[in-house]
C-alpha cells in the first residue's frame, strides 16, 4: 500500500486525497464502470482525519437535509461488509444524544418530530430505559435523550482497510505520499494535475482533501468555502465493556463511545482560535476528562492512554459541499467533512452517480458546493461542534 | 511457583500482609507491590491480552505489572508502595485468577492469533452474528474489569509552575544544570520521578551530587507531555489524588537519561528479563534481586552493572555481550540465557542497548503538517546520557522461536515480516494494521523494536524509518487529574 509505483500518463479521473471520501467514491466510481482511477494522497495511509477521527456513525441529526443524507448514508453501513468483501465491523450498537440543560430536552423534542417525518427509527428514552441502556451513567444530570438504535461505530481501520482492499481489487490505483503540485486547465476546464515534474492527464477531478481543501482550491485557482479545523480526542486505557452505545453529551459538545478493543475514545470541543496543527493541546483534554468523570463516574480512575489532534475542514454551516464546482468544468469537490467517516458511504455513491450520469440526487442536492454563493445554507442545530467567534 | 527467598541483606525488617488473589503475602515496608509480589516468588503478574502469555515486572512492559488494586483496575504495581491490607488481583481471568478459562486461550496456535485488529471475516458486520462476536471480543480485550461504582471521584487542581529554566531529571547531569543556571542567577525548577535525587547514579553505586539551594526541586512527578511547541510542559505524580503540574518555562533542559531496550531476541518478553536500571535501583533501595542466578548481558557496560549487583548481594551468575544473546528461553518464565549455550538461569538483566525517550523532543518539535512539512529541531536543550546517540538494537536471524515485538498486544516478529514480504515498510501503516505499541506502553519500547526489525528485514536505513507518532499521556495522567487542568491551561485565543 505504500510500495513505490509509477504514475500514469493518463487517468479518466484523478482524485486527490486518499482518505475515505476519496477511496469510497473511487470504489463507487468503479462499480459504475469507469475504469482507469487514480486515487492520489500526499500523506500516509490513514494519516489524515479519516485515520484521526472518533468513529462515529450518527445516522439521524436535527435537520430534515443532515438526517436524510446521514440515514441513508447509516443504511449504506450496515451493508457495506458484505459490498466490500471485507469486514468494516460496524457496530450497530445505538447512537444516544444526551442532553442536561432544559433546552436541550426541547431540542431534542423537535429532533424527534424531525425524525418521524423523515421516517427514521428514533425514540426518547424514559429514565428507565435509559438506566438499561446506559447505567453507568451520571442519570441525576440527564434532562433527555434520544436514542438511535440503527446508528454506532465502525473503526477507521477496518473501514479504510476495507475500501482499500475493494478499491484495489477493482484495479483503482492509489498512491501514497504523492503530493499534487499543481492543477493543469486549458479551455477553461481540466486537464490534468502535476506532481512534481510529473504530469498526469485528466479531464475529471475531484477535490477531496479535507483539511488542505482550501489550498487544493487555490491550485486550481477557485474559490472554496471553508477552513481547516483542529479536532481533538483522546483515548482511555482498555477495560470491559462499560458503555454500550456511542453516545453524545451534547451540552458538553462531546461525543464518546468504548471501542471493541476496550478504549473509550472521545473527545469534548473548547472555543479556541481555530490551530492549523496536528499537536494535542490540553484544553481539549482536560474538558474531554471534566465531562467523563462528571457523566461516567467510574471513569474517574481510568489512566489516558494517548491524545491526539485531527484535522477537518469546515464549511460556514458545518455541512458537506459535495458535488461539482460552478466555476470549473470537471471540477468536483467532497470536502467541508466534519462527520465525513460517517457520511462517506453515501456521499462516495451519490458523488460517483453525479459524475457518471450528471444526476444530482435529492439527498446530495442540499450541500452543493455553491450554496453560500446564493445564500442557501443548510441549518443543522444539532452537531456537536461550534465556531470560534 | 517456588519460594525463594530473593531479599537482600539490607532489606527492611518491617513486614506488612497484603493480599495477592486473595492470599496472603507478606511484603516489606519500602517495597512496591511489584517488588514484594517478586520477593514471594510470584512472577507472572499479568496475561497478554490475546495469547495469554505471561508477563511481568521487566521495567520496559507496564502491562506486564498492571493489577487491579483496592477495586481500581491496571493500578501500576511497580509505582504502588506496598501497604497493609492491599487486596492486589490479577485482569485477564475469567471467571477468577484461581480457576481461568482464559488460558485455553493458549491451546490457540500462535499463528492465528494476529495483534492487528480483531478483521475477520468470520463473522462480517450485517450478519446476525456480529454484535455478540464484537461484545466477546470486547470483553476479551478490556482485560480489566472496569472501576467498581463509588461516586464522582474528586478532582484535584493542577499546580502552575514557572521558571526561567526547567530541568528534567535529576542525575548528576540534571543537577549540574539546574547549579549552573542557578549560579547566573536564573530561577530554576527541577522536576525528578524519583523521591530524591539521582536514584539511578546512587543504584549504579555513584554518589549524590549536590544540588545549589536555590533550585526548587519537584520530585516524585512524571514529565509526560510537551505541547504548544514545547512552551508548555504537563507532569504528573503517580497518585492520582494529587494534582497535575503545569511547567513553564523560557529554557528547557532535557536530562533524563537512557533505558535499555529490550533487544529483538526471542523470548525477551519472558517473566524473568528486566531492564538493568529497574534491576539495579530496586537491588538498591527495595533490597530485592532479580533472581537466585542472574544472567547480566549488556552492551559495553555489563561488567559494570554485574560487579554493582553483586556488591547489593545479587548472585551473578554470567555477564555477557548483549550481541552473543540468541534467545531467552523457558515457557512460563526465564530458564535459560541461551549465548552460544545455555547458561541457567532464573533472571536476565539486560544492561542495554540504551535509547532516550524521544517523547518530549519529538512532541515539542510540533508534528507539523502531516508530519511530513516541516522538521523543526526541538527547542529543548538535552545533556548528559540523554543526548548520546541511541545503540541499535541487536535484531535475531528468523529463527523457530517465537519472537515477540509487541507483547501486550501478542505483536511476532512473523506478522511484521508477512507485511514486509508485502511491500509494506511504512511504521505508521505496520502500526495501524498490527497495533503495535497500541496497548498500555503507547510503543515504548515496541516502536523501537518494530524500527529495529523493519530495518533489518529490509535494509532500509533507521534514520529513514521514522518513529511513529509519540502522543502523551502514555498513562501518566488519570481523567481525574486531566479534569484538574481545566481552570490552569486556558484555550488559545
Amino acid at each position: 500500500m505504500n510500495t513505490v509505483k509509477l504514475l500514469p500518463a493518463k487517468a479518466s479521473i484523478i482524485i486527490v486525497g486518499a482518505g475515505i471520501q476519496g477511496l469510497a467514491l473511487a470504489f463507487n466510481l468503479a462499480e459504475l464502470g469507469v475504469r482507469d482511477i487514480l486515487v492520489l494522497d500526499a500523506g500516509y495511509w490513514q494519516g489524515g482525519a479519516s485515520g484521526r477521527n472518533g468513529t462515529l456513525i450518527r445516522g439521524a441529526f436535527s435537520s430534515p437535509e443532515w438526517t436524510r443524507f446521514f440515514a441513508h448514508s447509516c443504511h449504506l453501513w450496515q451493508g457495506l461488509s458484505k459490498r466490500l468483501g471485507e469486514n468494516v465491523m460496524y457496530s450497530r450498537r445505538g447512537y444516544t444524544m444526551v442532553g442536561e440543560r432544559q433546552s436541550t430536552a426541547e431540542l431534542l423534542d423537535r429532533t424527534l418530530e424531525v425524525h418521524k417525518t423523515c421516517g427514521i427509527h428514533s425514540m426518547l428514552l424514559t429514565p428507565t430505559r435509559l438506566r438499561e441502556v446506559l447505567p453507568a451513567l451520571a442519570h441525576e444530570r440527564v434532562s433527555a435523550a434520544l436514542h438511535l438504535p440503527d446508528s454506532g461505530v465502525a473503526p477507521h481501520h477496518a473501514a479504510m482497510y476495507a475500501y482499500r482492499q475493494a478499491c484495489e481489487a477493482c484495479g483503482v490505483s492509489i498512491h501514497y505520499r504523492t503530493e499534487v503540485t499543481a492543477i493543469d486547465q486549458s479551455a477553461g476546464r481540466v486537464c490534468g494535475v502535476r506532481v512534481g515534474e510529473e504530469r498526469i492527464a485528466s479531464d475529471t477531478l475531484v477535490l477531496a482533501g479535507g483539511a488542505q481543501s482550501n489550498h487544493l482550491a487555490q491550485l486550481a485557482g477557485v474559490p472554496l468555502d471553508g477552513y481547516p479545523m483542529r479536532l481533538e480526542a483522546m483515548a482511555l486505557e482498555p477495560t470491559r465493556p462499560l458503555i454500550g452505545p456511542a453516545v453524545a453529551l451534547l451540552d458538553r459538545l462531546c461525543y464518546m463511545h468504548q471501542t471493541a478493543r476496550g478504549e473509550v475514545v472521545g473527545g469534548a470541543e473548547v472555543a479556541e482560535r481555530p490551530q492549523h496543527t496536528l499537536n494535542a493541546d490540553v484544553p481539549v483534554m482536560a474538558a474531554t476528562a471534566r465531562a467523563y468523570l462528571e457523566m461516567f463516574p467510574q471513569l474517574g480512575h481510568a489512566r489516558i492512554l494517548r491524545q491526539w489532534a485531527g484535522l477537518v475542514h469546515i464549511s460556514k454551516d458545518f455541512g458537506p459541499l459535495l458535488g461539482a464546482h460552478w466555476q470549473l468544468p470537471g471540477l468536483f469537490v467532497s470536502a467541508g467533512w466534519c462527520y465525513g467517516h460517517a457520511g462517506a458511504p453515501a456521499a462516495g455513491e451519490l458523488l460517483a452517480k453525479a459524475i457518471v450520469s450528471g444526476d444530482v440526487d435529492e439527498r446530495m442536492r442540499p450541500f452543493a458546493v455553491d450554496r453560500f454563493e446564493r445564500n442557501l445554507p443548510v441549518v443543522e442545530p444539532g452537531i456537536v461542534l461550534s465556531h470560534f467567534e | 511457583m517456588s519460594v525463594v527467598d530473593l531479599r537482600l541483606a539490607h532489606a527492611s525488617h518491617e513486614t506488612l500482609e497484603f493480599f495477592w488473589n486473595g492470599r496472603p503475602l507478606l511484603g516489606r515496608r519500602g517495597e512496591s507491590l511489584a517488588t514484594a509480589l517478586l520477593a514471594n516468588g510470584v512472577r507472572t503478574l499479568a496475561w497478554s491480552r490475546k495469547s495469554h502469555r505471561p508477563l511481568g515486572y521487566s521495567g520496559n512492559y507496564v502491562s506486564g505489572v498492571l493489577a487491579r488494586v483496592n477495586g481500581i483496575p491496571n493500578v501500576r504495581l511497580d509505582l504502588q508502595p506496598v501497604s497493609a491490607g492491599a487486596q492486589v488481583q490479577m485482569q485477564n481471568c475469567w471467571p477468577s485468577p484461581g480457576f481461568d478459562l482464559l488460558r485455553l486461550s493458549r491451546l490457540i496456535p500462535a499463528g492465528w492469533i494476529q495483534g492487528g485488529f480483531e478483521h475477520t471475516n468470520l463473522v462480517p458486520s450485517g450478519s446476525a452474528l456480529f454484535q455478540r462476536w464484537e461484545a466477546l471480543l470486547a470483553f476479551l480485550a478490556g482485560v480489566a474489569e472496569p472501576a467498581e461504582r463509588a461516586g464522582e471521584v474528586a478532582v484535584p487542581t493542577a499546580r502552575y509552575l514557572s521558571a526561567d529554566v526547567l530541568v528534567v531529571g535529576a542525575g548528576p547531569s540534571g543537577c549540574a544544570a539546574a547549579n549552573e543556571a542557578a549560579q547566573a542567577g536564573r530561577s530554576v525548577v527541577l522536576v525528578t520521578r524519583g523521591q530524591g535525587l539521582a536514584r539511578y547514579a546512587q543504584a549504579a553505586g555513584r554518589g549524590v551530587p549536590s544540588l545549589d539551594e536555590r533550585v526548587q526541586l519537584v520530585t516524585g512527578v512524571e514529565v509526560f507531555g510537551a505541547y504548544r511547541e514545547g512552551e508548555l510542559l504537563l507532569a504528573a505524580p503517580h497518585d492520582p489524588a494529587q494534582g497535575a503540574l503545569v511547567l513553564e518555562a523560557q529554557q528547557v533542559i532535557l536530562a533524563s537519561g537512557r533505558r535499555a531496550c529490550p533487544p529483538v531476541v526471542p523470548g525477551m518478553w519472558l517473566p524473568g528479563v528486566m531492564e538493568a536500571r529497574t534491576a539495579l535501583i530496586m537491588a538498591h533501595e527495595q533490597a530485592v534481586a532479580p533472581g537466585t542466578r542472574v544472567v547480566v548481558v549488556g552492551s559495553g557496560d555489563e561488567e559494570a552493572v554485574a560487579r554493582r549487583l553483586r556488591e547489593l548481594g545479587v548472585n551473578v551468575v554470567a555477564a555477557r555481550s548483549i550481541s552473543d544473546l540468541r534467545c531467552v528461553a523457558g515457557r512460563g518464565q526465564v530458564r535459560a540465557a541461551v549465548f552460544a549455550k545455555p547458561v541457567v538461569c532464573d533472571a536476565v538483566v539486560h544492561a542495554g542497548p540504551w535509547l532516550t525517550d524521544a517523547s518530549l523532543t519529538f512532541q515539542s518539535r510540533a508534528e507539523g503538517l502531516l508530519q511530513l512539512r516541516e522538521a523543526r529541531v526541538t527547542p529543548f536543550r538535552i545533556v548528559g546520557a540523554a543526548a548520546e546517540a541511541d545503540q541499535s538494537l541487536p535484531v535475531a536471524a528468523r529463527s523457530r522461536y517465537k519472537s515477540l515485538l509487541c507483547p501486550c498486544f501478542d505483536v511476532s516478529c512473523a506478522e511484521v515480516e508477512e507485511l514486509l514480504a508485502q511491500g509494506i515498510r511504512d511504521l505508521e501503516v505496520i502500526k495501524r494494521l498490527t497495533s503495535c505499541g497500541m496497548g498500555p506502553c503507547q510503543g515504548q519500547p515496541c516502536w523501537d523494536s518494530l524500527r529495529a526489525l523493519v530495518s533489518a528485514r529490509s535494509g532500509i536505513a533507521l534514520a529513514d524509518l521514522p518513529r511513529p507518532t509519540l502522543r502523551p499521556p502514555r498513562r501518566a495522567l488519570s481523567v481525574a487529574q486531566a479534569a484538574g487542568l481545566a481552570d490552569v491551561v486556558a484555550p488559545l485565543q
